[in-house]
Order: C-alpha cells, then sequence, then structure tokens
C-alpha cells in the first residue's frame, strides 16, 4: 500500500492521538529530588552520604560481623590447628607450601598462630580467599548493584562530570573507578564505555595504579583498619595529581558526553540477585586461583631464598629512597600475584605506623596484579607499556614523596 | 491554612537547628579525638563517623533548614526530605552496625551471643542520628501526605 504524503500525516496523527497523553506538567517531589542531587551545591553532601553509607555498611558487615565475627575464629580456632596437627612433614617444603611457613628459632620449627602469619595454601590461602574476600566482595557488589538500579550511578556521573574533565575524562569513568573497587579485572574492560583512546589509557593507568581492589580493601579494613584513610586519601591524591599530569602529556581528544539520567525507581530484586551473582562467580573464577597460585609462588621464592636475595639487592632502594624496611621487597613480589596477600604479609614485619602506611600505599600503586595485567594486554599491548612505563616512574615518584612528607612531619 | 504551614515551619526550623548542633558537637567532638557520652546521647570521637558522619548531620540540618521556609512549595520539600534521608542513612548505619556486633560470641566466646549480649548490644547510649529519627520520619510523612493531595 503506498501512501501519499498527507496520508502519512493523518496516519502519525492517529498514531500520536492513541498514544500520545496531554496534559500540563507538574513537577513531582520525585523530579524535584532527582535534581538536588545532580546540582553541585546539594548533589555533593548526598555524595558523600552514600559514600559513607557504603564504607559503613562494607565495614560493619565484611570486617565485624564475617571476618572477625566467625571467619577468623574458624580458620584460626579450628582449621589451621587442625591441618598443622594432621599434616605430616613437619618444616618439610610440602609442609610450609600448603600448611604453615612457619619459623625458625633456636633450630626449631615454630607454628603459626594465625592465619595471616602461616602462609600456607591451605590456610592463609582459603583464609583470604573465604574468610576476607568472599563477605567483602558479595557486600560491595550488592551495594554497587542497588545503587545501580536505584538510578544514582547516571546522577554521580553527571556530579563528577566537571572534576573528572580536568584530568582528561568525563563523568561516566566514575563507572570503571568504582567498579575497580570491587576488581580491577571487570573496570578494565569497562573502560570501553570511554570514547577516546586518550580517555581509556588514562583510565586503564589510573585504576591499575591507584584504585585498591575489594580483596585489598578488605585485608586493609583486617589489618590496618586505623591507617586505611590515610592509605586512601594518599591514593586519591595521586589519582588526581597523576590525572592531571597524563590529560596534558598523553595526546588525544576528550570528548564531552550527554547523558540521559533515568527517573529513581525502585530496584528489582530478580536484577539485583543476577547482576550479583554474575559479579561475585566471575570474581571468584579469576581471585581464587591466583590467591592460591601466589601462596605457591612466593612460598618457593621464599624457601630457594630469592625474596631475601632480592630484599639484600633492593635494601638500599627500599630503606633509602620509600623510607620501609628490606623485608617488604618480599609483600612487592607477592603483590604481582595478589595485591591482597602482599598486604597480609607486611602486616606481620615489624615496622612503624608510619612504614606501614608508606608499604600499603606502595603495594597499592605497584604492578596491578597479574590477572589485570592480562587484561589490560587484551586491551592492547601498546597501552600496556605506556601503562608499565607511568607506572615505574609513578611508584618511584610517589614512593620518594611519600617518604618525603614522613621526613617533613617527623613521622619517617 | 497559614496557621498549620506557620507551625509546621516552626517545628522543622527547630529539627535544623538541633541536627545542626549535632552535626557541630560530632565534629568538634571528632577534632578533639576523644569520645564523649551524656547519659543517653553518645558522640563519637572517630573521624570516620564523628567526623564524616558529623559533617552528613550538619548538611541534614542544614537541608532543613534552607527547606524549612514554605514547605508547601515542592523545591522546598524536596530538601526536608533529603535532609531527612540523610538522617536515615546515619541512624540507619549505626543500627546496621549494632546488628553485625550483637550476633557474633566474641573473640574468645562461643559462636553466637548470648540473649542477654544480644539485647545489651542495643542498650543506650545511642548516637546523635538515632534520637533525630523519629522527627525525621514524621516530617517525610507530613510532606508525602501533602504530595498525594496535590
Amino acid at each position: 500500500m503506498k501512501l501519499n504524503p498527507d496520508e502519512r500525516w493523518d496516519l502519525i496523527d492517529s498514531i500520536a492521538r492513541h498514544v500520545v497523553t496531554y496534559g500540563e506538567y507538574r513537577h513531582t517531589l520525585k523530579d524535584a529530588i532527582g535534581e538536588l542531587t545532580v546540582k553541585p551545591m546539594t548533589g555533593l553532601p548526598i555524595a558523600i552520604a552514600v559514600m559513607y553509607c557504603f564504607w559503613s555498611v562494607f565495614g560493619s558487615f565484611a570486617g565485624t560481623l564475617c571476618t572477625d565475627g566467625f571467619f577468623v575464629k574458624l580458620f584460626d580456632g579450628y582449621w589451621l590447628p587442625w591441618l598443622q596437627e594432621v599434616f605430616p612433614g613437619k618444616g618439610g617444603w610440602i609442609y610450609s607450601i600448603l600448611i604453615d611457613a612457619g619459623g625458625m628459632t633456636n633450630g626449631e620449627f615454630i607454628l603459626s598462630d594465625n592465619c595471616f602469619e602461616a602462609f600456607g595454601v591451605l590456610t592463609s590461602g582459603l583464609f583470604v580467599a573465604i574468610g576476607v574476600v568472599l563477605p567483602a566482595i558479595v557486600i560491595f557488589y550488592l551495594m554497587l548493584t542497588l545503587l545501580e538500579d536505584i538510578g544514582y550511578m547516571p546522577r554521580l556521573a553527571v556530579l563528577i562530570d566537571t572534576v573528572l574533565h580536568k584530568i582528561g575524562l568525563h563523568g561516566y569513568a566514575i563507572v570503571p573507578t568504582i567498579l575497580s573497587l570491587g576488581c580491577n579485572v571487570p573496570a578494565v574492560t569497562a573502560t570501553r564505555i570511554l570514547e577516546t583512546r586518550k580517555q581509556r589509557f588514562i583510565m586503564m593507568t589510573l585504576l591499575a595504579i591507584f584504585i585498591p581492589c575489594g580483596a585489598q580493601l578488605g585485608i586493609m579494613e583486617e589489618v590496618i583498619p586505623d591507617l586505611i584513610g590515610y592509605v586512601l586519601l594518599y591514593l586519591v591524591i595521586g589519582y588526581f595529581i597523576f590525572g592531571f599530569i597524563l590529560n596534558r602529556i598523553v595526546p588525544g581528544k576528550s570528548p564531552e558526553i550527554l547523558i540521559d539520567v533515568p527517573q529513581y525507581q525502585k530496584p528489582m530484586m530478580t536484577n539485583v540477585r543476577r547482576k550479583l551473582w554474575m559479579r561475585v562467580s566471575s570474581f571468584f573464577k579469576v581471585a581464587v586461583p591466583f590467591v592460591l597460585l601466589g601462596c605457591v609462588v612466593v612460598n618457593v621464592l621464599y624457601l630457594v631464598g630469592f625474596i631475601q636475595w632480592l630484599g639484600d639487592l633492593l635494601a638500599p632502594v627500599f630503606v633509602g629512597w620509600f623510607g620501609v624496611p628490606k623485608e617488604t621487597a618480599g609483600p612487592l613480589i607477592a603483590a604481582f600475584l595478589r595485591k591482597d596477600l602482599a598486604v597480609a604479609q607486611l602486616s606481620v614485619i615489624e615496622m612503624t605506623q608510619y612504614q606501614m602506611l608508606s608499604a600499603v600505599v606502595l603495594v597499592s600503586i605497584y604492578f596491578p596484579c597479574v590477572a589485570t595485567f592480562a587484561m589490560m594486554l587484551k586491551e592492547g599491548w601498546k597501552e600496556l607499556i605506556g601503562s608499565v612505563a607511568v607506572l615505574t616512574v609513578v611508584v618511584f615518584l610517589y614512593g620518594g614523596i611519600i617518604h618525603l612528607i614522613g621526613k617533613l612531619l617527623g613521622v619517617a | 491554612m497559614a496557621e498549620k504551614n506557620n507551625f509546621v515551619m516552626i517545628g522543622i526550623a527547630i529539627l535544623g537547628l538541633v541536627t545542626v548542633a549535632f552535626g557541630l558537637a560530632d565534629i568538634l567532638v571528632s577534632v578533639v579525638g576523644d569520645g564523649t557520652g551524656l547519659s543517653i546521647i553518645e558522640i563519637p570521637g572517630d573521624m570516620f563517623r564523628g567526623g564524616w558522619g558529623g559533617l552528613i548531620v550538619l548538611f541534614a540540618g542544614l537541608f532543613y533548614l534552607s527547606g524549612c521556609k514554605n514547605v508547601a512549595e515542592v523545591h522546598n520539600a524536596s530538601k526536608v526530605v533529603i535532609g531527612s534521608v540523610l538522617i536515615w542513612i546515619m541512624a540507619g548505619t549505626d543500627i546496621f552496625a549494632m546488628i553485625t556486633e550483637s550476633i557474633p560470641g566474641g573473640e574468645e566466646g562461643p559462636w553466637f551471643n548470648s540473649l542477654s549480649g544480644f539485647f545489651g548490644t542495643y542498650a543506650p547510649p545511642y548516637a546523635p542520628a538515632i534520637f533525630l529519627l523519629p522527627f525525621s520520619l514524621v516530617v517525610v510523612y507530613y510532606i508525602l501526605k501533602q504530595e498525594r493531595a496535590r
């Protein structure tokens, strides 16, 4: 059937009469609340409150209830002593790798008291993966999914757009940034929502260097709860300073964006459940093998004396430039496999509070874990080499600056 | 009607002033660095709950004060609702923290807390936001009723 232009317009009018409702637009309370969350004067206090809620719930659920409340007791009180008792070959290689690396005092093999010190695959490895990381990741992704489904994330993107433009990104860069606080691996993939190569490179580099993953946050919450705020402060400052510099030196464009901000809505529980399951399961497929493998590799490196050798070799850099004990060389190598394991290792090294703060910041900004590394390689080898070059400079510069700040404050 | 609006305005203004005072007290106490308790009210002294949390309570008070003048108007009403939401966030996270503390039996104790230990966790003193919670609920109930009538 062919229609002439008049008939087409008549048809359009007829459809419009059926599907369009005409009436007076009324500004509702919901609209007004939506507006308040994107205006800087009112939106920033709300964003500060949302972030507070996020971290408070994270700490209470993962730290107080799950890890401290049940898992520490289960692993340190039952699992570790049972394995120490039933596993044969105390002091041998297999025993050290799987159960307890322990320590030698006056020629006698001393067993560890807790899973943070044991560093065996079946003890520390499982404790970190199940006792610390699992609750941290579950609550982190649950909160993130709720914020997404309520409709708050696009508003946060609008709110933070101006600030992120200063570092060559735009508001939607908040998505990989926050995702990265859960795990850097999906966050690297999420950088694809940014339009240009320049933006993707800046984002990937910044999240690989300055954003600690959920596993690392969970461990920090457990072993250095008093210092976690300062660690995050150093990382946030570094994120913006080095983002600003990268924006100046990396060639390319940083275009504007137009965001469609949806209305606030009640989250659908089936959606929340699906998203949560998808994120937690994919995280565990990536993280658990690396946690366990990390334990094996680090233990072997310790046993063959490689860590001791490297610590001695790098001692001038660690002690003189970064201001941390040379024993931190081991955790820094472990950090390449799993950063959460590295923080756990740092917690048993004797050092001052400021040294601990510097060491944890170093572990965070040091090479991304091997899973993130592989994901970055998938995004392009040129980007990976560029990111690693930036990272090397940042580690030396920022590590030195943190030491200098400590010296100026008289705490280093 | 005008009299009723004046009454509501005064109520929200008083709530706003009290909230601002609590927020400032939270921040000051956390700057000094030592938590303090006044019978059933406890002001936390740490930078997270006292400092960051205090700032949120202060913002809630400012939202109440900026929206109290003509709460019948939708933009002012939304500010008052946001003030209440901030109070809910503070009180909600405090209550959630109490719940997570009340369930486990402690480092040396049994797996689960005893019944007396469980209920003991919920005993006063409470943070200021918990005292502000019922008032914030009343305010939002009034605004939603008004919105439905519109």
